[in-house]
């Protein structure tokens, strides 16, 4: 092997570029609503606030009138300064013989924009998607949206939808060849435990951990029971502390420490990413059973930023894009080290971080059916295509639930799809450059946090896993 | 020193472990403290020395009522009439110190409380009865007031040159008022006491702190800390006491120039009244700054995130027990999704952790005395026309430990009951339901008092609607609508709810001083410097 590993990221690379160019023109070729918008909001900045406020309030209105009324306050105005014949176009839909049809189009293209990102309002309707997944040698892992938890009533509810969501998938999916499997089933959950417990609390720390592992452990058995895979979802500072704890009281429990793999997420964006990911590891030595890590870059950096901002503390999040690959890349290779105590999970949309994992994993020797890669459903076929064409497995994050819980989860991918930083828009909406966007991230440069990723944990590192 | 730099002292990040456990080894420490010593004492202090008195007040936890806190000497009038004296006596030298000397001795207040945050954090859970993240947030604002009214003052404090003309010179400037009466309530016993005695301070004034009853411990540290600062003995005296004793007599009193009330709309008029009464021997007009009540409404529009609403409700309206000028107590649905909202702000409001503020877990603690609680829970129980919407729990087995009001809800309430009308100081919310938003501002707006207020809501044109046509001081869109930031969200209201003047605010500290005017005409025998 006389090639370096960047070589390797850059043949691999270019050849998935090739394909993807080949395979499509966009990665949302389903969703001509979607392409549309981020063309759209791409193109004329002014509008990006205006249409995602009025994306996110629609489903809220009931009435015709109240949703022209939206309509024209949101757009008029960024309309006419754009291009004054567009805003006769919105002033003549909402004449009165119009009004109808302009109301149910609107609400149709913005019904269409969601079902790309939502495989189904409820787990039957999902099926015939997950199914076509599974057809295509693709798994999937479903994601229950919904609104807050306020009350006890509300938690209990949500706990009942996982309980019931795992037998649907059980009774309505496909057969799949097990040993392609992780697990005996290709069933497979992600749950918010904030969802799961109302008074959930950091002030409220023993007995939020207490109730949240009383009803994880409820979810894990009905899981279990099926021979399926559960992940933990990772959330906002403010409440990982009690996530990580909970999966780990239940995990290293006496009734689930033999259990295969049960999943966890690290966020790259997090300055304690590492910390939290050896923290991990040692869990899973001791419980003598791996565990699977789905490893991110977070999806809460914004409003992470408006709390730290707003309280005046330091930023728990990486501000700067390039450290949270940085970081991804670093937790990629000590993830990879470690496949004996866990199942990496690489879930981003961006090339050159996937490829990363996969060049570092075959220069080391370690499998294919050692790690999976994943993206969000709707967002990035084209990419999971390509990659499992490759012989990658690879796992589709897929929400499920209703419009109005929905829109939050919609709007963010949008935003995503059009931010400046967006791999996707960089990669299918702009033509950027491919040796740009396959470049190695710059190292993180903080001195402080440099301290910590090289000298601290490696030193840990080294007493107890292979690095 | 740092002009135009200020930032909000940061409030406590308690999903870190460590701060948790931080705070609860102190306020344990502080626990055995108290049942070691037979409680705290407080007592006037005048001029430097510790006065005793008769009149001895005992404090219990408002969580725990067998708990003795600490007992305080009350003054008496003659104390008082000390305490006027020495500020007399202390106000050439202090008014006559640069402001930037003040300031910085006013900045020394604010690191001190710093140092001692999480005593002070846990003096007010135990004292005032109030959760974790409302008593930490109470020391913050208090530490906020120091630093910005300090570089308030540098700001303002120079004279300023009105226009530039040949042969005279005009300069405008600010004289303190002299003695300042602060009389302050026991809802924010560190916050409130402490900006309204730093305001006083740093503009030169010399000032006396009549604290709130029940919450004279936590005032007693205060003062004593004010002394430490730098504050000489004769510019500040700290006067517990009773407020229709110590409280009218200072108000009453021909030496004071300036009272600076925050509490009831009731008391805080009477002090209007009376101080516009010329007493023999009275020297100058005095001013009054009153911070009074609220009858605070949300409007959650038709098109508002239920979610975000409910979240800003409960908090607004439970929050510390409802005890705060700007919670809510009025909630004004649009629309037909009124009983949705209802049905789940109901089933969350039954839920919320009701307990001792000393646990961490309690959402809501009790309310600050039995006096309060007797005057809620027959408010309550007296609503034979109204319908109860629901009312949260409280555990069995803190019956008889303390002042627990269950949160509770009333719905369709008559606009003339006193449920919609009167500030109630507790864990009592109004809702009723309208067809319009134009009818929800209406309703809002019919109100004695001014505050704060609520919107939720997604239409740019009611949130256009809302920024001038809402009458109140502090207006909140789509948030909670307690918790104003100094700085940030100068606070305070018009109408009933107080003379309108903003806490925290640009123009806060201005009401404490004079503007003089001095015209020199530099023209002498036909010669000014102006020409050389």
């Amino acid at each position: 092997m006389n090639n370096t590993l960047e070589q390797d990221i850059s043949a691999l690379g270019k050849a998935i570029f090739s394909e993807l160019s080949a395979c499509t023109s966009s990665p949302l070729e389903r969703g001509y609503w979607n392409a549309l918008f981020t063309r759209l909001t791409i193109n004329l900045p002014e509008l990006r606030t205006s249409l995602f406020r009025l994306v996110d309030v629609l489903p809220a209105l009931d009435s015709d009138d109240i949703l022209l009324r939206h309509i024209s306050e949101y757009l008029s105005k960024p309309l006419v300064e754009y291009h004054p014949a567009l805003g006769c176009l919105l002033r003549l839909g909402e004449a009165k013989p119009l009004r109808k049809i302009t109301a149910a189009l609107v609400r149709l293209s913005v019904t269409e924009m969601a079902k790309v990102f939502i495989a189904g309002e409820t787990p039957l309707e999902a099926i015939p998607q997950l199914n076509r997944l599974l057809a295509n040698g693709q798994y999937f892992t479903v994601d229950l949206l919904g609104e807050y938890s306020l009350s006890e009533h509300e938690a209990l509810l949500y706990l009942k939808r996982y309980l019931e969501v795992v037998s649907t998938l059980h009774k309505h999916l496909l057969p799949v060849s097990r040993s392609n499997l992780t697990n005996g089933s290709s069933v497979c959950i992600s749950v918010k435990l904030s969802a799961l417990y109302s008074q959930i609390d950091s002030l409220n720390f023993e007995s939020s951990v207490n109730i949240l592992s009383e009803r994880l452990s409820q979810i894990a058995r009905a899981v279990e029971q099926v021979s399926g895979t559960l992940y933990v979802d990772a959330e906002d500072s403010k409440y990982n502390p009690i996530v990580y704890e909970t999966f780990k009281r239940v995990f290293g429990s006496e009734e689930f420490k033999l259990a295969s793999h049960p999943g966890i997420v690290v966020q790259a964006y997090s300055k304690d990413a590492l910390e939290i990911a050896n923290d991990l590891l040692r869990f899973a030595a001791n419980r003598r059973a791996p565990i699977a890590i789905r490893l991110v870059k977070g999806a809460y950096w914004d409003s992470e930023q408006v709390v730290a901002s707003q309280n005046n503390w330091s930023c728990p999040l990486f501000t700067v894009k390039e450290h949270s690959d940085a970081n991804f890349e670093e937790l990629s290779r000590l993830l990879l080290n470690n496949t004996a105590l866990c199942r990496p999970a690489f879930a981003s949309h961006n090339i050159r971080s996937l490829t990363h994992a996969c060049c570092y994993a075959e220069r080391n020797g370690i499998g294919n059916d050692k790690f999976e890669i994943q993206v969000l459903y709707g967002m990035a076929d084209a990419i999971a295509t390509t990659f499992s064409h490759r012989g990658y497995q690879t796992r589709f994050y897929a929400p499920i639930g209703k419009l109005i819980p929905g829109m939050g989860y919609l709007v963010r991918r949008l935003l995503e799809n059009s931010s400046n930083e967006s791999f996707i828009r960089q990669t299918f909406f702009e033509p950027t450059a491919i040796e740009k966007l396959l470049a190695k991230p710059a190292p993180i440069r903080c001195p402080q946090l440099a301290h910590n990723v090289e000298t601290e944990s490696e030193s840990e590192l080294t007493l107890s896993f292979h690095y | 020193m740092n002009i135009g730099h200020f930032k909000n002292y940061p409030i406590t990040d308690f999903s870190l472990p460590e701060k948790r456990q931080f705070l609860e080894r102190q306020l344990q420490s502080l626990q055995s403290k108290i049942s070691g010593e037979n409680g705290l004492h407080a007592a006037p202090l005048i001029n430097g020395v510790e006065h005793r008195s008769e009149d001895i007040y005992l404090r219990y936890n408002p969580s725990d009522h067998s708990q003795l806190i600490g007992s305080t000497s009350f003054a008496t009038t003659d104390q008082a009439q000390l305490a006027l004296n020495s500020a007399i006596e202390g106000l050439p030298a202090w008014r006559a110190l640069p402001c930037s000397s003040r300031a910085s001795i006013i900045r020394r207040v604010g690191e001190l409380l710093e140092e001692r945050h999480s005593l002070f954090t846990s003096l007010l859970i135990l004292e005032a009865g109030k959760p974790f993240r409302e008593a930490d947030a109470d020391v913050a604002e208090a530490i906020d007031f120091c630093n910005y009214y300090a570089e308030e003052m540098i700001r303002i404090g120079q004279p300023i040159e009105t226009q530039e003309v040949l042969g005279e010179e005009n300069t405008y400037f600010y004289q303190p008022r002299g003695v300042v009466a602060v009389i302050s309530p026991w809802n924010f016993p560190l916050a409130i006491a402490c900006g309204m005695t730093v305001a006083g301070l740093v503009t030169g004034n010399t000032v006396i702190l009549k604290p709130s009853e029940q919450t004279s411990i936590v005032g007693f540290e205060f003062a004593k800390l004010v002394l430490e600062a730098g504050v000489p003995k004769n510019a500040f005296s700290f006067l517990p006491g009773r407020g229709e004793v110590i409280g009218d007599f200072i108000v009453r009193a021909p030496e004071t120039n300036m009272i600076v009330f925050t509490g009831s709309r009731e008391v805080g008029c009477g002090i209007i009244e009376t101080a516009a009464h010329i007493f023999p021997k009275q020297r100058a007009i005095k001013k009054v700054v009153a911070e009074l009540g609220g009858k605070n409404a949300i409007i959650v529009d038709d098109d508002a995130d239920i979610d975000d609403a409910l979240r800003g409700i409960i908090s607004s309206a439970f929050g510390y027990s409802g005890q705060k000028c700007s919670a809510c107590s009025r909630l004004i649905v649009v629309g037909s999704r009124y009983e949705e909202l209802l049905e789940r702000l109901s089933n969350a409001t039954q839920d919320l952790v009701v307990g001792p503020a000393s646990n961490g877990a309690s959402f809501m603690g009790p309310v600050v005395d039995e006096e309060s609680y007797t005057r809620i829970i027959n408010l309550i129980k007296s609503q034979e026309k109204a319908t109860l919407l629901c009312q949260g729990k409280i555990s069995e087995n803190l019956a008889g430990t303390g002042w627990y009001v269950p949160p509770t809800i009333f719905r369709d309430v008559d606009v003339a009951s006193p449920l919609w009308t009167s500030e109630i100081f507790g864990p009592v919310l109004a809702c009723i339901n309208v067809s319009s938003f134009e009818e929800a501002l209406e309703l809002a707006n019919n109100s004695e008092y001014g505050l704060t207020g609520g919107l939720f809501s997604r239409s740019p044109a009611h949130i256009e609607r809302a920024r001038d046509g809402f009458e109140v001081g502090n207006l909140y869109i789509n948030r909670s609508i307690t918790g104003a930031l100094v700085q940030r969200q100068p606070f305070g209201g018009f109408k009933f709810s107080g003379v309108g003047s903003k806490a925290g605010g640009p123009d806060y500290l201005f009401q404490f001083m004079e503007p003089r005017t001095v015209s020199e005409n530099t023209m002498r025998k036909g010669y000014t410097p102006d020409f050389t």
